[in-house]
């Protein structure tokens, strides 16, 4: 009888983490049969997944305060993404390179970010309740403000001096623009490029920054002794398991091509942390409050345009740096389009990690770019496998974001709606 | 001073500036043809002759020149090398001493030469119009026979599996043209006409020989006739020649040569004079983004009048986009009468239009029969779309537009692979090399390329009147209009504007949304059959991402809201939206030669026009 219960309710709770994780559940599902499809060495599928990862996870990540302070997926990241190209443009332009040069982008890319996402708030408060299409929607039209800059004011009006940002005998800024123009040296990299581990190497320092906090943490007695007994034993003896020249064999033999950038993965990882900082501080509550219920909030006594306009801001000037780090992996950019996609790919890229348009978290980001890029790597590939043209691949890919962010809006929706009309049930 | 005041004294300045330029203007106008704009074009005229002629004087003396170094040179027995560096010394000399060359003007007498130069003009324009008329007469005699060679081959490489060019070009063969014998009746006396010029020529200048003259030949007449040139032409011509000394007073001329630049100017100050006194009555009664719009297409116009573009021609493109987007703008209207807002899920009915379409093409169904079975079709899919989507959005009521948009976002790419797998099989849909249809599909006279545009379509002047467009176009404006007045319609629209009244009269809100949704959806399909006829060509893949957009910027820049619409909205955004992008592009060209400006535009009103929309419906009310 016992038993019984026991695996009715095991049973229960799969149901339900199949039901809240449908998404991700999928995209693993999807992301394995496209994998064994693709006929791509797990070896390169590993070292592009790297790569996408540490040029991607930081612009996810700065899609979280929205949707805490309960605006949704901010779109408008676009803009902030535009910020960023702004900033690198003159960068190269005034031949600054290396990281001085990414440097002094980030500075300039703060308050250039702050600006727009001020405005961009000042905006999305006039329209509650319709951020994401609004945000969409501004992206857009601030993609016309954004030619309108490149094709006429710059290389034009304000005339630029390094040979291949204008081509001659065309208006404006030219369609790619390469990072090493300058002449001096190249932005490409700078911050990549500082220190590179093999992957084995980058689980050790994890380990030891994990060991070191971890004592820090007990000696300040923060934490519980058990916790970190358990998360100390299980470092070393991780760090055994490595000793053991199979393992170590067999691992730095799947992640041969792989190189972690160690200090990408670092200002990642400092994202999180202060994210989840941010969060924790009276400003964090604030969010919390008028994400839930902007009535509630108000009557409150939170100036709750402020506090959106405040996330707003936050997550535009993350999305500049976090397209600072993308463009510095590549190398070069699209003038005219490679911040297009940028809220599509992240907004998907969040929601893949079974985040939703009200919730959502670091480790979800993280997954979700994981997930999300791993698809776009895999699907182009197995479709050829399969039907004989990788364009399909290509089209799925774009119709799996749209439609990612469809559904989530849609369940959203739902849920919403349905509560109501529980809400209601409950009070007839 | 009140601010009435202020704008009551800056109208009134406005238009006695107005008042007077155009007084200026309509006086100068007419003194273009008349004898006093004559003796102006004949004055530059002669200068501009006489500079031309002045540059072969030069070269006529450092012939002279060389000449005599070089018989010196061998006079004195000197090499090759000598002389010819003696030569090269005196041609330098020769160029130094008449690089400043230029007749004293004011001490040669030209009335002989104004004489001449009008002979040869009368003879020289009888000449080129005949030849022009015998061209023209041979261009059409072999028109025919070219058109079908082109045809044929056009229609040989398809049935070759080759890929052709997606506009027909005709190349008529000239060079069995022959000169008739007025052409060269007219010729002599042409030249006999020239002689005379020359003669008076070289009376000015005494040391101008015949082979200079001969030479001389094509310029002179390139200065004296232009063929179709007016009075605005000629001037421009003769001043970029540097000719402005030959005018005593230049202030004069240049009134009559931009008198038509000054009425337009006082045109504008005008409107813009009744603008300020009444901006508080067009803003009440349009709101600031039509008034905005409407000044700038206002603008617009003047510009390219301004330009000298063909303004006739780009407000029939105008109006012909009007027609060819307007069915796509319709669809809108069940949409926000019926309560989900701006349908930007409106790829769903595209996509099925274009199925419609592509299935005419695979089947070879011709001309009126073919466009119909493709609405039809069209029609019947974008129902049953319709009726799903209906059925979604009934679930999501007050959330429509976010997810409105991501669905529509989402058929198109779904599709993008069903265009690539979706086993049609005509070349004309087929890349003939790798899989799937082509990007844009060429319509041609053999399906349904302009069946409404050339439907009793007629001239006036440069203007196009694309009759069966517009007729089929008021049609369906006609047709929504009687349905919002039938009992469905009112009910529907009741629906949109207080679904908890209606329910309460018992009206089944879900079914009225879901015609209201399906309605839409049909109408998108038709709407981009329309569009395709009159564009030419079917859009597949990416292009309908954008449409929903475009149409809802245009029927928003009507003075629709996003939850209250009229038919009439529909006509005048249409119409502001495609005239301000027609004009707008060849206007921004001149302005800044080469760019995409057009298309930044387009991104900017359209996106502009939508977030106002958003922002006037957003929730500001919820804290």
């Amino acid at each position: 009888m016992d038993k019984q219960v026991n695996t009715n309710k095991k049973q229960f709770e799969f149901g339900t983490f199949m039901r809240n994780n449908a998404v991700t559940v999928m995209f693993v599902v999807l992301c394995i049969v496209c994998m064994c499809f693709s006929g791509q060495s797990i070896q390169y599928v590993l070292y592009e997944m790297f790569s996408r990862l540490s040029r991607n996870a930081f612009i996810v990540l700065a899609l979280i305060i929205p949707i805490v302070a309960g605006m949704g997926i901010n779109f408008a990241i676009t803009i902030g993404a535009m910020a960023a190209q702004i900033s690198v443009l003159w960068c190269i332009e005034w031949n600054i390179v290396g990281i001085p040069g990414f440097l002094l982008a980030m500075a300039m890319t703060v308050p250039l970010a702050s600006i727009f996402g001020f405005l961009i708030g000042k905006l999305l408060n006039k329209m509650k309740g319709q951020e994401m299409i609004g945000g969409l929607i501004l992206g857009y039209f601030a993609n016309g403000l954004y030619q309108l800059l490149f094709l006429f004011i710059f290389g034009n009006l304000i005339p630029l001096k390094t040979p291949g940002l204008v081509i001659k005998g065309s208006t404006g800024v030219a369609n790619t623009i390469s990072l090493d123009l300058g002449g001096k040296g190249t932005l490409k990299y700078a911050l990549d490029g500082i220190w590179n581990l093999s992957f084995l190497e980058a689980i050790y320092v994890v380990l030891a920054v994990l060991i070191l906090l971890t004592v820090f943490q007990m000696l300040r007695k923060r934490i519980k002794l058990e916790k970190a007994f358990t998360i100390l034993g299980c470092s070393v003896a991780l760090i055994c398991l490595f000793q053991v020249s199979t393992i170590s064999n067999f691992i730095n033999n799947l992640f041969a091509l792989t190189k972690v950038p160690m200090v990408t993965f670092m200002v990642v990882g400092l994202l999180c942390l202060f994210n989840n900082a941010l969060l924790g501080t009276r400003l964090g509550q604030q969010f919390r409050a008028v994400g839930q219920n902007r009535t509630v909030a108000n009557a409150s006594g939170i100036n709750v345009d402020r506090v959106r306009l405040i996330a707003i801001m936050i997550s535009t000037v993350l999305a500049g740096w976090g397209q600072l780090i993308f463009v510095q992996n590549m190398g070069s950019f699209q003038t005219y389009g490679a911040h297009e996609q940028v809220g599509l790919y992240a907004g998907a890229a969040i929601l893949v990690g079974g985040a939703s348009i009200r919730k959502a978290t670091n480790g979800q980001a993280i997954l979700g770019c994981i997930l999300f890029h791993l698809l776009f790597l895999v699907a182009p590939p197995a479709a050829n496998s399969i039907f004989g043209d990788a364009a399909i691949g290509e089209y799925f890919r774009v119709f799996i974001s749209y439609g990612v962010i469809a559904m989530a809006l849609v369940m959203h929706a739902w849920s919403g709606i349905q509560k109501k009309k529980k809400q209601k049930a409950a009070k007839a | 001073m009140t601010k009435s005041k202020v704008k009551k004294i800056i109208a009134l300045v406005l238009a006695a500036i107005a008042l007077c330029l155009i007084v200026t203007g309509v006086i100068c106008l007419p003194m273009r043809n008349s004898e006093k704009g004559q003796d102006i074009i004949a004055d530059l005229r002669i200068r501009t002759l006489l500079n031309a002629t002045g540059e072969g004087v030069v070269e006529s003396y450092v012939a002279i020149a060389k000449e005599e170094a070089r018989v010196a040179a061998k006079a004195e027995g000197k090499g090759m090398s000598a002389i010819r560096k003696a030569v090269a010394a005196a041609e330098e000399e020769a160029r130094a001493k008449y690089s400043n060359f230029e007749v004293d003007y004011d001490a040669i007498d030209p009335a002989p030469l104004y004489d001449a130069v009008a002979g040869y003009y009368t003879a020289l324009k009888a000449y080129e119009d005949c030849k022009a008329e015998a061209e023209q007469a041979y261009y059409d005699l072999m028109y025919p026979a070219a058109l079908e060679k082109a045809e044929a081959d056009r229609a040989a490489k398809l049935e070759a599996g080759q890929d052709v060019p997606e506009t027909l070009t005709v190349n008529v063969d000239m060079s069995g043209f022959t000169a008739t014998e007025e052409m060269i009746a007219l010729q002599a006396q042409e030249n006999t006409a020239y002689e005379s010029v020359g003669a008076a020529l070289k009376t000015i200048y005494p040391v101008m020989d015949d082979a200079a003259l001969e030479t001389l030949q094509k310029t002179v007449a390139g200065i004296v006739y232009e063929a179709g040139a007016d009075f605005a032409a000629l001037y421009d011509t003769y001043m970029a020649a540097g000719s402005k000394g030959a005018l005593k007073n230049t202030f004069g001329p240049f009134l009559i040569r931009y008198a038509d630049d000054v009425i337009y100017l006082a045109v504008g100050l005008l409107i813009a004079a009744l603008t300020v006194i009444y901006s508080e009555l067009l803003i009440k009664k349009l709101g600031i983004p039509r008034v905005i719009i409407g000044l700038f297409f206002i603008l617009l116009c003047l510009l390219s009048l301004f330009f000298d573009l063909e303004l006739d021609v780009l407000l029939s493109n105008s109006l012909v986009r009007m027609g060819m987007n307007s069915i796509m703008v319709l669809a809108m209207v069940p949409g926000i009468q019926c309560g989900i807002s701006l349908n930007l899920g409106l790829p769903i009915g595209l996509v099925a239009g274009l199925i419609g379409g592509l299935m005419t093409i695979q089947f070879g169904f011709p001309g009126w029969g073919g466009f119909l079975f493709a609405i039809a079709v069209g029609c019947m899919i974008a129902s049953v779309t319709g009726w799903l989507y209906g059925h979604l959005l009934n679930r999501l009521k007050g959330e429509e537009m976010g997810v409105t948009t991501y669905v529509g976002f989402s058929i198109v790419s779904l599709m993008c692979i069903a265009w690539l797998v979706l086993p049609f099989t005509s070349l004309k849909l087929k890349w003939p090399l790798g899989t799937g249809l082509r990007n844009t599909i060429g319509l041609d006279n053999t399906n349904f390329e302009h069946i409404l545009d050339d439907l009793l379509s007629f001239n006036i002047g440069g203007f196009t009147v694309p009759t069966g467009l517009l007729l089929f176009m008021l049609l369906c404006c006609l047709l929504v209009w009687l349905f919002g007045r039938s009992k469905t319609g009112v009910a529907m629209q009741a629906v949109g504007n207080n679904p908890r009244f209606a329910e309460a009269t018992g009206i089944n809100v879900n079914k009225m949304r879901i015609i209201g949704t399906m309605l839409s959806t049909v109408l998108g399909a038709v709407g981009i059959l329309v569009y395709s006829q009159s564009y030419g060509f079917m859009q597949l893949y990416t292009a309908p991402r954008q449409m929903g957009f475009i149409a809802a910027s245009a029927i928003l820049i009507g003075g629709a809201s996003t939850s209250r619409c009229k038919v009439s909205h529909v006509l005048i955004g249409t119409f502001l939206f495609q005239g301000v992008l027609t004009l707008g592009m060849p206007v921004a060209n001149m302005l800044v030669p080469g760019s995409t400006f057009s298309e930044t535009l387009r991104i900017l009103i359209s996106n502009g026009i939508i977030l106002y929309a958003l922002t006037k419906s957003g929730g500001a009310s919820r804290g």
